[in-house]
């Protein structure tokens, strides 16, 4: 079984889930296996307000723990983290990253802030 | 088994707008016209999306859909008077659930949504020529932007609009009307099979701004539903553009 815990920037309490790769999808939002798609499947909410679909980083998560282990960021993907406050050298976007080692061990910071929160005050 | 409880890390606030009025496009396709019960305007870029939070039996999903009219700024340059109400248009998708809710609804029905979210945008006029290019209702995004491009002096603007049925080109007339008035805006439709568009768009740009001339200088704006997208944004991308000259956004 893959293991992925979540750390919350606000303080929530952090979540362990444990979960086999191959019973991807787990919901039906971001690629199949992502973090995204791990989290909403597993009952945890983690914003995804274009639906999974690479087009906002309301999804941004820092990853802690076992960046290898997830699928290759594409230029898609990178062309958003380009836009994405408090970029990190191990941000990933949740909707894009996958994890599909069945032995795989990630650790993911969900920061409080994400480009869309900001742009929304800003535009108030 | 999946705890019951969510967690949620920083919870962003919705806000519901009412439906005022509905337009067919045509059979599939719609606009919706939508005023914030709080009468407060909706701020945005030209080119931003809001989030819409639709319930489904048991659960909720969050769907994108572009804001097609221009923020207040842009209304009034036109002479039209600053308005609340907003528009989103869209199309029926097979199997789409999420526009299937939408369609459902009626004047008078409220919408929660989030947002204006997305960087998919076009802020200040560009100073070198502006191609947007367009799949059929992924006009909603480029209708604000050519609007706001074309706001003030500015260099040639070229729009290629492409669907697979005349009525599926939206706002057709308005853009006509500004090509009339506007020298440095053209504005092209390509009508092409289903499964041809992107191949028509594709050749298209490759001959008039790869082959046809040495200039790498135009911004380049994209949108439109699947791969096609990403094909178009690689030929200008790998033939000198600048990556951050070439924006798009994929559906
Ligand atoms: C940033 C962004 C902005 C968007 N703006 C709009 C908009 O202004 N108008 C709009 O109609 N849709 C828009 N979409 C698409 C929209 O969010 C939904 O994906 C679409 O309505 C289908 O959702 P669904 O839940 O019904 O279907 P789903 O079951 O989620 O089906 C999604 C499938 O339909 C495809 N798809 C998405 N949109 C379309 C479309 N318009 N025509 C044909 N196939 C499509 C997707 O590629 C995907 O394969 C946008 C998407 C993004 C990411
Ligand atoms: S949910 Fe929008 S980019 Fe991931």
């Amino acid at each position: 079984m893959a293991k992925l815990r979540v750390i919350f920037e606000n303080g929530d309490p952090e979540r362990v889930i444990e979960f086999d790769p191959a019973a991807a999808p787990f919901h039906h939002d971001g690629r199949p296996g992502s973090i995204l798609d791990i989290l909403l499947g597993h009952k945890i909410h983690l914003e995804h307000a274009c639906g999974g679909n690479c087009a906002c980083t309301t999804c941004h998560v820092v990853v802690k723990q076992g960046l290898p282990k997830l699928s290759e960021a594409e230029e898609q993907e990178e062309d958003m983290l380009d836009k994405a406050p408090g970029l990190t050298p191990t941000s990933r976007l949740g909707c894009q990253a996958v994890i599909e080692d069945p032995d795989a061990e990630v650790t993911v910071m969900i920061p409080r802030f994400t480009i869309n929160l900001v742009s929304e005050s800003e535009s108030e | 088994m999946p705890p019951e409880q969510t967690a949620r890390p920083a919870s962003r606030p919705s806000r519901t707008a009412r439906i005022e009025r509905i337009f067919d496009h045509a059979a599939d396709t719609r606009s919706l016209f939508l005023a914030p019960i709080d009468s407060r305007a909706l701020r945005f870029t030209p080119g931003q999306f809001i989030s819409i939070v639709i319930p489904l039996a048991g659960e909720t999903r969050n769907r994108a859909y572009s804001i097609a009219s221009s923020p207040d700024r842009d209304r009034e340059a036109d002479g039209l008077s600053p308005d609340a109400t907003f528009e989103i248009c869209f199309n029926r998708v097979p199997g789409g659930r999420g526009v299937d809710w939408l369609f459902e609804r009626v004047v008078g029905d409220t919408i929660d949504f989030t947002g204006p979210f997305g960087a998919f945008t076009l802020d200040t006029p560009p100073s070198v020529e502006s191609i947007f290019l367009a799949d059929a209702t992924a006009i909603a995004p480029i209708r604000p932007m050519v609007h706001r491009a074309a706001s003030s002096a500015h260099a040639p603007i070229v729009l290629i609009h492409a669907a697979y049925s005349a009525d599926h080109l939206l706002y057709q007339a308005e853009f006509e009307d500004l090509a009339g008035r506007d020298s440095e805006f053209r504005f092209e439709k390509i009508i092409a099979p289903e499964g041809a568009i992107y191949d028509r768009l594709f050749a298209e740009c490759e001959r008039r701004w790869i082959r046809g001339d040495s200039n790498r200088a135009r911004r380049i704006y994209i949108c439109g539903v699947g791969k096609g997208v990403i094909r178009l944004r690689d030929l200008f991308r790998q033939n000198g553009y600048e990556r951050r000259s070439v924006l798009y956004e994929q559906w």
